[in-house]
């Protein structure tokens, strides 16, 4: 593994009629014959297509799938609809995904207890962090059972909308504004989590709990759901700034968050990696069977992340606002 | 930068191959023999000094310089007689 990787850095093509290549350890973006700019390969966290008529050769797609890294390719509203995966990802691939579909409901269902968890205080540090009132999510989040019987997260997001985003707001990703910034700074999260679980050795199409038929990723959906807050703080931001659309700064904005220096048990790490760590404390849950999910936690002030170590099986429940660092959007 | 023997064919297939090396690793040519390569720490620079050494091609001369993004914001380059225009260090997105 050469030392470049992974840099995090996210590739767009947003503009029409790219056309995308590999030469050596690079990828190469031309318009019109001309060359436009190029990227080292290894650095590169995702490439996202946004554009309609971007031509990519099978070379440079097998290219990212060996290193890793996914390719999004987006519809209408930056929702992507596609997504490159690689087939193997980890060296003991085969082991891990063994165990994951060999995972028991009990154990499925107590590690979905721990993600609707981790995402109540996700949202409730978020709505700390904003200035606003997080007490009911934070005991929401305490009183999350195994397999979530309650539907604690559907009572939660009723809570949550109206009140990081306005009382009129509706989640809708085919409406334009703010829901359109969501759209696209989940694409850039959800291509960051695919790849921390392709690269952990285990399946994407095999959700925790969830068995979404029409979804080629659920478990990079079921794994993202408690990191989703540190997107809607930063569109709560944009949209408090004026912004009304996905433009450059909005863009730029939302893929910074995937490398934002996060605190988290073992250090500060750039949120790319902590999802990597992530991924791999899943891996080591299937073949342990024990859950022992690693989420970040979502803290004041613009979108730090701080994990709490070992909560046990989901349960533990104070929510943890340390503020470690204030900074989550200075260059890094 | 290298300066590479290349009278041989050995030393010839020795000095193309570490070339080419550095450019699968995503090593950029900014000159002939001079390759450049920006990383996001000061380990992440180390580490690459690590795997530089263990594919030397085996003769001549290579140098490994560390510049901080500053210094090399910083420098000025010629093309011609007329002055290029400055690089700046990547950033987390990168649109085309």
């Amino acid at each position: 593994m050469p030392p470049g990787s992974p840099l995090g850095r996210v590739v767009e093509i947003a503009e029409e009629g790219r056309h995308l290549l590999k030469e050596r350890g690079f990828l190469v973006v031309e318009a019109g014959g001309e060359e436009l700019g190029r990227v080292p390969l290894d650095d590169i966290a995702a490439l996202v297509a946004t554009a309609r008529g971007t031509s990519l050769t099978t070379s440079l797609i097998a290219a990212l799938a060996e290193r890793g890294t996914p390719v999004v390719l987006c519809g209408a509203n930056f929702a992507p609809v596609a997504l490159v995966f690689p087939l193997a990802g980890h060296h003991a691939q085969q082991r891990r995904m063994e165990a994951q579909l060999a995972a028991t409901r009990p154990l499925a269902k107590r590690l979905w207890a721990q993600v609707v968890a981790a995402k109540l205080r996700a949202q409730a540090a978020a709505l700390a962090s904003a200035g606003l009132p997080s007490a009911a999510l934070a005991r929401l989040a305490r009183s999350v059972r195994s397999g979530d019987p309650e539907n604690a997260e559907a009572q939660g997001a009723r809570r949550y909308w109206p009140l990081m985003m306005g009382e009129g707001f509706r989640r809708d990703p085919s409406l334009p504004g703010a829901n359109a910034l969501l759209n696209y700074g989940y694409a850039v999260l959800r291509a960051g989590v695919a790849r921390a679980i392709c690269a952990a050795g285990l399946h994407p199409s095999l959700g925790i709990f969830h068995r979404h038929p029409h979804n080629p990723l659920p478990l990079a959906d079921d794994l993202m759901e408690p990191f989703r807050p540190l997107v809607d703080l930063e569109v709560r931001a944009l949209v408090a700034e004026g912004a009304s659309e996905v433009d450059r700064v909005a863009k730029r904005r939302l893929a910074a968050l995937l490398l934002a220096d996060v605190p988290t048990a073992f250090g500060t790490s750039p949120f790319a990696t902590a999802l990597m760590r992530c991924a791999a404390s899943l891996a080591e849950s299937y073949l342990s069977g024990v859950p022992a999910l690693e989420f970040p936690m979502l803290s004041a002030e613009g979108g730090n992340v701080i994990a709490e170590p070992d909560f046990p099986v989901g349960l533990s429940g104070h929510v943890d606002v340390r503020d470690v660092r204030s900074s989550g959007d200075d260059e890094v | 930068m290298f300066d590479l023997p290349v009278t041989t064919k050995s030393e010839r297939r020795a000095a193309a191959k570490f070339r080419l090396w550095l450019l699968d690793q995503g090593w950029e040519m900014s000159q002939f023999s001079v390759y450049l390569r920006w990383c996001a720490s000061k380990e992440q620079a180390e580490r690459w000094l690590r795997e530089i050494s263990r594919n030397l091609p085996g003769t001549g001369k290579v140098h490994v310089l560390m510049v901080t993004d500053r210094q090399f914001e910083q420098m000025t380059v010629f093309r011609g007689r007329s002055r290029a225009g400055k690089r700046p260090k990547p950033e987390q997105l990168t649109l085309f």
